[in-house]
């Protein structure tokens, strides 16, 4: 997903839950800052490197991808880009370097958003705002896995656009190029994806890096054929995908606010967002690339106020000239904190099901004073 | 890069440095040694495409494409084994073509580096560079034999001292808590 969800839908699904417009306002830039979040910055203002929330492309090629590499990798991405759907999922006759990977393939209301949503109840905003980019890229990010795999990764060359509904269905061929300069053509079905490499641990092989950002664009319909899925084709359905994820979020985001008591994985709000129904779907639905402006206007209506763009350095002076013991109650600083919690939680989980590539945990023994 | 990795990462390197050196003592032999390192890198790569195929490709749409890959790479390589009379030019075409590869790619990569204000840059382009010049070498000297020696040793012994550098540059070992 990207900033027209990530920043102005979140910001109108946490209106809608009932957050003010100063509140909603905090959880949509950190749901958007989770997809800002790189080592680079953190190491600009001098902040912990581990609370990384992505990657540069740059510091992604300069990743070797040996085990710790992709441990370093896995532990980004599967914690807040792709939220693995079963850490326990099996698939018989495959060996365990296969599940390895196949266990961390994406896909909404897996135990881990459940876990996720509970983890920032009584917490930050902050902490809101991290949950509903995790649980926003679970819907569009649903048959990738946030690790370098080719064999979880990969997708064949038949790949079709689902043009029209019912009776007026139509499929045309999408076709993709490596061009990363030239933006992508929905009209005459032109995409950018990333080139075929055929090392399993190739950096390109990360994510849906493959099928470009067609997962990234809330109007389209498509089916390919995906890498592991013995021959079955998936219909990738967005429009109906983003509008579950908005409801979701809207359902998550109440319970965060103390107005649910719990949160329940495949339950949706529909009695907040009932009245926008067709609004949402007009948007969702418009062929575009970003729809940023469309859920800005959204937003403005319901609060009747302005929602300030995003700007990546809004908060950093203030964390820079904190003191040292007072950071943590900066805005960067209770992010920093949400992304360390939410980080942990994954990747403990995943080592915790047998699974290395999210790296090692080691139990912090807390010595008694003497 | 634990401490076990980065001693193998300078034992590698050192291995190819003195492979380098071994091969320039003796330029005549030096071809076939050269013949050998190349058909055991197609060996060692058909072992791993057939690994990754009984591992994971199998299970993937496409992977048969591995089994293929390995069998017709163990089938080259070992072919390679037995040929020390090969036209030599055809060697030094795989080698310019490798080089050329390798080089452009390191060019760009150390230009975006640059361009997103990282430090590594410097010795990206250098690599990319010395990849380049290879090629040039390789195009200058074209008629005499011993050259395409000589580079590819060059080559070995560049990518060893990288190994090396490699090896030392301060990288951290994350655990998570």
């Amino acid at each position: 997903m990207q900033e027209d969800f990530h920043y102005y839908a979140t910001y109108c699904a946490s209106y809608l839950a009932g957050f003010s417009h100063e509140e909603s306002l905090d959880i949509c830039y950190s749901a958007q800052f989770v997809d800002m979040c790189s080592r680079t910055f953190l190491s600009r203002i001098k902040a912990p490197g581990l609370a990384a929330t992505t990657q540069l492309q740059m510091e992604m090629m300069d990743t070797v991808t040996d085990i710790l590499g992709i441990q370093n990798i896995t532990r980004i991405w599967a914690s807040f880009h792709f939220l693995p759907y079963d850490l326990y999922a099996t698939k018989p006759g495959t060996t365990k370097r296969f599940l390895n990977k196949y266990r961390l393939i994406c896909a909404p209301n897996g135990s881990l958003v459940a876990d996720t949503v509970k983890l920032s109840k009584n917490k930050t905003l902050q902490h809101a705002g991290i949950a509903m980019h995790v649980l926003a890229d679970t819907w569009a990010h649903s048959y990738f896995a946030g690790t370098p795999s080719l064999a979880m990764n990969n997708t064949d060359s038949d790949f079709y656009e689902v043009i029209g509904t019912g009776d007026e269905k139509s499929d045309r061929l999408i076709k993709f190029r490596h061009n990363p300069s030239v933006p992508d053509d929905p009209e005459k079905g032109l995409y950018t994806n990333t080139i075929y490499q055929s090392d399993e641990n190739s950096i390109m092989n990360l994510g849906h890096g493959r099928a470009g950002h067609l997962p990234d664009y809330s109007f389209i319909r498509y089916r390919y054929l995906p890498s592991w899925a013995d021959y079955r084709e998936i219909l990738k359905d967005n429009p109906h995908d983003y509008r579950m994820a908005f409801d979701q979020m809207v359902y998550a985001l109440r319970y965060l606010r103390g107005e649910l008591d719990d949160f329940v994985t495949d339950t949706y709000d529909t009695e907040k967002t009932g009245p926008y129904r067709e609004r949402i779907g007009a948007i969702i639905d418009k062929r575009q690339l970003l729809a940023s402006n469309d859920w800005k206007s959204f937003g403005e209506e319901l609060s009747g106020k302005e929602i300030v763009d995003f700007d990546l350095f809004r908060y950093q002076d203030e964390y820079v000239s904190a003191d040292k013991d007072k950071k943590g109650e900066t805005f960067l600083g209770k992010f920093i904190n949400g992304a360390l919690e939410q980080k942990g939680m994954v990747s403990k989980a995943i080592f915790d099901s047998g699974n290395i590539l999210a790296g090692f945990f080691a139990p912090v023994v807390m010595r008694e004073a003497k | 890069m634990t401490l076990l990795q980065r001693i193998k990462s300078i034992i590698i390197g050192a291995i190819m440095i003195a492979t380098a050196i071994m091969i320039n003592v003796n330029l005549e032999q030096g071809y076939i040694i050269l013949l050998f390192i190349l058909a055991a890198g197609l060996i060692v790569a058909g072992i791993g495409s057939l690994y990754y195929y009984l591992s994971m490709g199998r299970f993937i749409v496409g992977g048969r494409m591995f089994l293929y890959r390995g069998l017709i790479l163990i089938d080259i390589g070992s072919f390679a084994l037995t040929l020390s009379d090969v036209p030599r030019i055809y060697v030094l075409l795989y080698l310019m073509f490798i080089h050329t590869f390798s080089g452009i790619v390191e060019i760009l990569r150390a230009l975006e580096s640059r361009q997103y204000g990282a430090r590594s840059w410097k010795l990206k382009m250098s690599h990319g560079i010395v990849n380049l010049l290879v090629v040039v070498a390789c195009f200058i000297f074209r008629k005499y034999p011993e050259t395409l020696v000589i580079v590819y040793s060059l080559g070995i012994a560049y990518s060893g001292v990288m190994n090396i550098i490699s090896a030392l540059r301060k990288r951290s070992f994350i655990y998570i808590q």
